[in-house]
């Protein structure tokens, strides 16, 4: 799922991303065209997007060994995630309220069995964050804003360039394709109410981004297998509980003896603390679901070409079980109804979950103001 | 060993089961009355469509059960099935080599079949040639990364030339007072051997197939029924040929794979589920009926 903070309009390398620090510090510093990552002699090296054939090998050597396929390994990850689930899942989930939205009632007909919980890395990062987002009733939901429409234009197109190796018209391409998804009526219903002066501002960051995508996002030869829109789960406790992911490009066949699978989340918007950690639980679904882990996980920024690419280590991957379980167990607990645990953070006063006069707000003595689109903290 | 090359192996092991032809009458008759009961209720030129997704439904999400006279609307995840099944058949019959290579030829050649033709062979070209290019490559997308995913479940060389990949549908019209049509459709049959009998110069008609079914999700409780259910259907609708053996569920998105081998214990348990979901279905249309669907069940 893409997610924009913001405007859209801002002017592109305006969001101080991975390959301006990294020139600051000296690190890696890709060049476009060439075949292998340089070093940045100085910090007066201008910074530019990779593009093509080096944005490719970025993805593809990550400059570390990839994992080996290591059942042994996945197993040790999936007993951590299930032995810490055990503590705070029902058995069976027969207590648990349902999290992918409330059953259509036909009259007459039997309940339905009970629905996992349902862990998504929105939820995830929602909930670690404090665990008061479960109480409101919007909680998983995604209000449509500029920047939400601008996202969802963009994965689309990002798929069709995927797939087709082209985009025409890139504002009515991509709201054809939403149209046709049944998932996305509300978003497009939206936009095509949208008062003119914004319809003008989406269409200019979506061709813009566009531009960019045509001009740097390389050709995948049907040998890399490229997978768009991939659903990715995992069932733990007995089904009681549900990783579940959507990652926007899978590339590389199925591992054999060593990692052989890229995942790569396409962002519309600014870089945020959050979008590691998504990647991370991405990777974590993945190296339980088969026999190896990816052997990287990456973001690629559409607004300013910027690509963060995350070796996939064991680390890694125990880290983003440590989380997953952290949340997980979070989520639990609000979806059982005891008082949640609140977390005050500077943050509170975007929020549109909590009630006026919670602590958020007193803490950072901030008024709290009524939720506008693209203004949710949460 | 790869995972691929596993699940082939494990799919063309010689089959270990067979159903004779009185337990598969036996299991018709058991269908054809207890199913007659529950839709007697039913009115007059009403009939009741069963398939695996409808199978799945009615155990697990009751309330989201279809109700007749919906309107039909054409969707991408309606053509994934058809035009994914004729990608991974272009590769594997060598006429392509990956599914993302293939998926965009294999649709224009079905819409200038239909438009020099007029015949639907999917049903869906109609449709896709309307739509605008950017729903177009929608509808693409959806099926090559289905496609991917089937084609990268199996050793394509060693299931050889005679695995079918999709085909008709199975389809067995129960006997009852309303129609009951039980539908069901395997991605893939591969011929398999006995250990008794190797298939080496058997009419094809007469071997015993292993089936594939390709599901999304994460498998429920109830996959052994539902796999069963698979050739149950083929078993009833064909009775000169031998019940399947043995059919294996793939699940990519969660990286599972379930195998069931077929005896009449399964063929029993998975009209069992048949009857179950008719029960639901028909109380979904008569809710005044439940208490004799429910009598029925427990008798």
């Amino acid at each position: 799922m893409l997610v924009m903070d913001g405007d859209c309009s801002t002017e592109p390398f305006a969001v101080v991303g991975c390959g301006r620090a990294s020139v600051a510090r000296g690190t890696t510093n890709p060049v476009p065209g060439s075949a292998h990552p340089v070093t940045a002699p100085s910090h007066h090296v201008a910074w530019h997007p990779l593009a093509g054939a080096a944005l490719l090998e970025r993805l593809r050597n990550t400059g570390r060994p990839r994992p080996r396929s290591d059942p042994d390994f996945a197993h040790i990850l999936r007993d951590r995630l299930e032995d810490g689930l055990s503590l705070d899942a029902p058995a069976g989930g027969d207590r648990l309220p349902p999290h992918t939205g409330p059953p259509a009632a036909v009259p007459g007909s039997p309940s339905p069995r009970s629905l996992p919980l349902v862990v998504t890395k929105d939820r995830l990062t929602r909930v670690l964050a404090c665990e008061t987002h479960c109480l409101s009733p919007e909680f998983g939901e995604r209000t449509p804003t500029v920047a939400l429409a601008c996202g969802a234009m963009i994965d689309v197109l990002f798929r069709q360039l995927v797939c087709q190796g082209s985009i025409g018209d890139p504002m009515a391409d991509g709201l054809a394709a939403l149209a046709v998804d049944e998932h996305q009526q509300d978003l497009v219903s939206w936009i095509e109410r949208m008062p003119r002066g914004d319809l003008q501002e989406l269409r200019a960051e979506v061709e813009r981004q566009v531009g960019g995508l045509r001009r740097r996002w390389p050709a995948l030869g049907p040998s890399w297998m490229p997978r768009t829109q991939e659903s990715m789960r995992v069932g733990l406790a007995g089904g009681a509980v549900e990783l579940s992911a959507r990652v926007d490009l899978a590339i590389g066949k199925p591992a054999e003896d060593e990692a052989s699978v890229a995942l790569v989340e396409i962002k519309s918007g600014a870089r945020r603390p959050d979008h590691r950690a998504d990647l991370h639980f991405y990777a974590l679904i993945e190296a339980v679901r088969n026999p190896a882990p990816p052997f990287a996980v990456a973001t690629y920024y559409t607004r300013t070409g910027e690509l963060d690419v995350d070796p996939v280590t064991e680390e890694l991957l125990v880290g983003a079980a440590r989380r997953t379980l952290a949340g997980a167990c979070a989520l639990l607990r609000g979806a059982g109804g005891p008082d949640p645990h609140r977390h005050p953070n500077a943050l509170c006063w975007l929020c549109s979950s909590l009630p006026h006069g919670d602590p958020g707000p007193a803490r950072v003595g901030a008024r709290r103001l009524i939720a506008a689109p693209g203004r949710r903290a949460a | 060993m790869t995972r691929s090359a596993e699940w082939t192996q494990l799919l063309m092991a010689p089959a270990t089961t067979t159903v004779d032809a009185g337990a598969r009458h036996r299991v018709g008759r058991h269908l054809a009355a207890a199913v007659g009961e529950l839709v007697h209720g039913l009115p007059p030129g009403d009939q009741v469509v069963v398939t695996l997704p409808i199978v799945r439904r009615a155990h697990l999400r009751p309330d989201l059960l279809p109700v007749p006279d919906e309107p039909f609307a054409w969707k991408p995840i309606f053509v994934r099935r058809s035009l994914g099944l004729a990608v991974v058949a272009a590769c594997a019959n060598g006429r392509m080599r990956t599914p993302a290579e293939a998926v965009g030829p294999v649709a224009a050649e079905a819409v200038a079949e239909w438009e020099r033709t007029g015949w639907r062979t999917f049903h869906w070209e109609p449709w896709f040639a309307g739509l605008t290019p950017g729903a177009q490559a929608m509808v693409l997308a959806d099926a090559a990364s289905w496609a991917t995913s089937l084609w990268c479940s199996f050793e394509w060389a060693s299931l050889g030339p005679v695995a079918q990949v999709g085909g008709l549908n199975d389809q067995w019209i129960c006997p009852a007072p309303r129609p009951v049509r039980l539908k069901a459709r395997p991605e893939i049959q591969v011929p398999l051997t006995t250990a008794r009998q190797p298939n080496q110069g058997r009419e094809p008609d007469r071997l015993a197939v292993a089936l594939v079914s390709l599901s999304g999700g994460i498998p429920g409780d109830g996959w052994e029924e539902e796999l069963s259910y698979l050739a149950l259907v083929a078993a009833l609708r064909w009775s000169a040929r031998p019940v399947p053996p043995r059919v294996m569920g793939l699940w990519p998105d969660a990286g599972r794979h379930h195998t069931v081998e077929i005896d009449e214990g399964a063929l029993n348990r998975a009209a069992d589920r048949v009857i179950s979901t008719v029960s639901a279905l028909v109380d979904v249309r008569v809710p005044g009926e439940r208490e004799s669907v429910t009598s029925v069940e427990t008798a």
